[in-house]
């Protein structure tokens, strides 16, 4: 009997730390570059069985998803279901036991800052992708990041990288002159050559139409939807300045960034 | 209590005396050789050697293990030869603002980090060293290094890594005297790094003036396209790099690409360049 009530009692005050423990951050989330709008944030705090990317590993199609549609889950395009990170992580704001996940949507302007209220459900780490638009497959990442426990602030510089899913084209997905090697079909999506996202509402300057190809060319009026794998630091847009020809329908002056593309401030408020 | 013994020996005596009186005759001839006797037993084993003598004190307790792993985050710049050195605050193998040493300038225009490491061993503040001694793949992760230092040390710890991006004139990677003191065992630290430019050789990406792949494709590259005794570059001081210029858009009206360079466009890369991650794993 003894025995019994001391084990119940020290239950109770486990679950009571973990209870604490569950913290609801502040993400405050800054597009730091020009001309490049980021899609939808996904945001997951995780154990360390999740690894949403890895640089030098090849893409999950989830990341593929992410990295050349902007797509997270089932809501946004139903032929990703099955294969999106809502497949990987499972259902959308719930304690998945080793992650809880969600989707802040709406894009995200140049120059823009957004914040969001996050319960961590009491996982240690956090990672934090979004594509940039407009690119073939380029995201950026927040990696795995140990969350801090101690109440403050926590500023966070975020690279952008090549999920390597697709070859960089810099073809203008809205073109009819174009199209995917093989199976005839249009630019642009998931698994189809050409830049996602060109005429997005925050776009700063329409693409081009002439372009060639850059990371590949065209050919007869078809172009490959090859891989340049694994996942690395995006060598950067190329772009140029004619948007009647030269190789890519980006333009150098306005698309190009540096690394960091984003904040990301963390605040753990005092409990 | 004695007589006994006395009257026995007494006898024998007597007898030899009797032998000895009988015999007056000549000698006679030799008798044969006898037959070869049996051989000999084996005589016993010898004494056990003496004990070896102590090893020496390299690897014991006292000592702080630690693996470095570098990761190539760029698309295509293989990376040379890494020098890997653990050594105590206080030694730079090079400053950014200042000349490079000649094991820089020979590793950024050739590859080959080993002066880098020869210049640290003869600091007083060295530790330990390696030299990956392979090329490292672009978008791939390196193996695993072991480095071994007095855990006494471990309280004041620099690393440093150097590694030359291959399609380019005299551009580094690594860490610079990184701090990486008080790990305890199981820690591990990440580090993403920058690109420097040693100030050695002008970033002419031309293929006799560049050792890797793209010089090669292009008639160059080579041993002779490595290190080169003439610095010519803008300023002889070590840098962050710019990237490179390539040929891209050596054609469109803003005629920004460099029609002499043998790079393309698929050469560019953005910082971070490479991600070094250490483990204290004793």
């Amino acid at each position: 009997m003894k025995f019994t009530k001391l084990a119940s009692a020290t239950l109770l005050s486990l679950a009571a730390v973990s209870v604490s423990q569950a913290v609801t951050l502040d993400i405050e989330f800054t597009n730091l570059t020009q001309a490049q709008s980021f899609t939808p944030r996904l945001v997951i705090a995780h154990d360390d069985t999740v690894d949403a990317f890895e640089v030098g590993q090849p893409a999950s199609s989830a990341l593929a998803w992410l990295a050349e549609a902007g797509v997270i889950d089932d809501e946004q395009n139903a032929d990703s279901s099955g294969a999106n990170f809502e497949a990987l992580l499972g259902p959308v704001d719930t304690d998945n036991g080793s992650n809880t996940w969600h989707r802040f949507g709406g894009l995200l302007a140049p120059k823009a800052t957004l914040s969001y209220p996050f319960d961590t459900m009491d996982k240690p780490y956090l990672s934090l992708l979004s594509m940039l638009i407009p690119t073939n497959d380029a995201f950026v990442g927040m990696d795995s990041i140990e969350i801090p426990t101690e109440p403050g602030t926590y500023t966070y510089y975020l690279n952008a990288y090549d999920a390597g899913t697709e070859l960089n084209d810099e073809l203008n997905s809205a073109r009819k002159d174009v199209v995917e090697a093989g199976t005839g079909n249009a630019l642009g999506g998931y698994g189809v050559p050409g830049v996602a996202g060109g005429g997005a509402p925050t776009r700063i300057v329409d693409l081009g139409t002439g372009g060639t190809g850059v990371g590949a060319q065209i050919v007869n009026g078809e172009i490959e939807d090859g891989e340049d794998g694994p996942v690395h630091i995006h060598r950067n847009a190329l772009g140029d300045t004619d948007s009647a020809a030269g190789a890519s329908d980006l333009d150098s002056t306005v698309h190009r960034w540096l690394n960091p593309v984003a904040r990301v401030v963390i605040t753990v408020p005092a409990s | 209590m004695n007589n006994p013994i006395i009257k026995l020996s007494t006898l024998l005596m007597l007898s030899a005396l009797l032998a000895a009186c009988g015999d007056d005759g000549d000698t006679g001839p030799q008798g044969p050789a006898g037959p070869q006797g049996e051989a000999g037993t084996d005589g016993q084993d010898g004494t056990d050697g003496q004990d070896g003598s102590d090893g020496q004190d390299v690897i014991n307790g006292n000592s702080a293990f630690y693996t470095v792993k570098v990761t190539n985050l760029t698309y295509s710049q293989p990376f040379a030869p890494a020098a890997v050195i653990l050594h105590e605050s206080g030694f730079d193998s090079f400053n950014e603002g200042e000349p490079a040493s000649m094991g820089i300038e020979i590793m950024s225009e050739g590859g080959d980090p080993s002066m880098v490491i020869t210049e640290a061993m003869d600091s007083t503040d060295f530790l330990d060293a390696q030299n990956s001694g392979g090329i490292l793949g672009p978008r791939s992760m390196g193996a695993e290094l072991t480095l071994v230092v007095p855990e006494l040390d471990a309280d004041d710890l620099r690393l440093t890594v150097t590694t030359m991006l291959v399609n380019t004139n005299d551009a580094f990677t690594g860490l610079n005297a990184a701090n990486v003191s008080n790990m305890a065992v199981g820690d591990i630290k990440t580090f993403m790094t920058v690109t420097w430019d040693a100030g050695t050789e002008a970033n002419t990406e031309t293929a006799a003036t560049m050792p890797g792949p793209a010089a090669s494709a292009a008639g160059g590259g080579g041993e002779a396209a490595g290190y080169d005794v003439v610095s010519d570059d803008l300023a002889d001081a070590v840098r962050l790099h710019q990237g490179v210029v390539t040929s891209a858009n050596a054609e469109d009206p803003s005629r920004e690409g460099l029609s002499t360079s043998v790079l393309t466009e698929a050469h560019r890369f953005d910082f971070p360049t490479s991600r070094v991650v250490i483990t204290r794993t004793r």
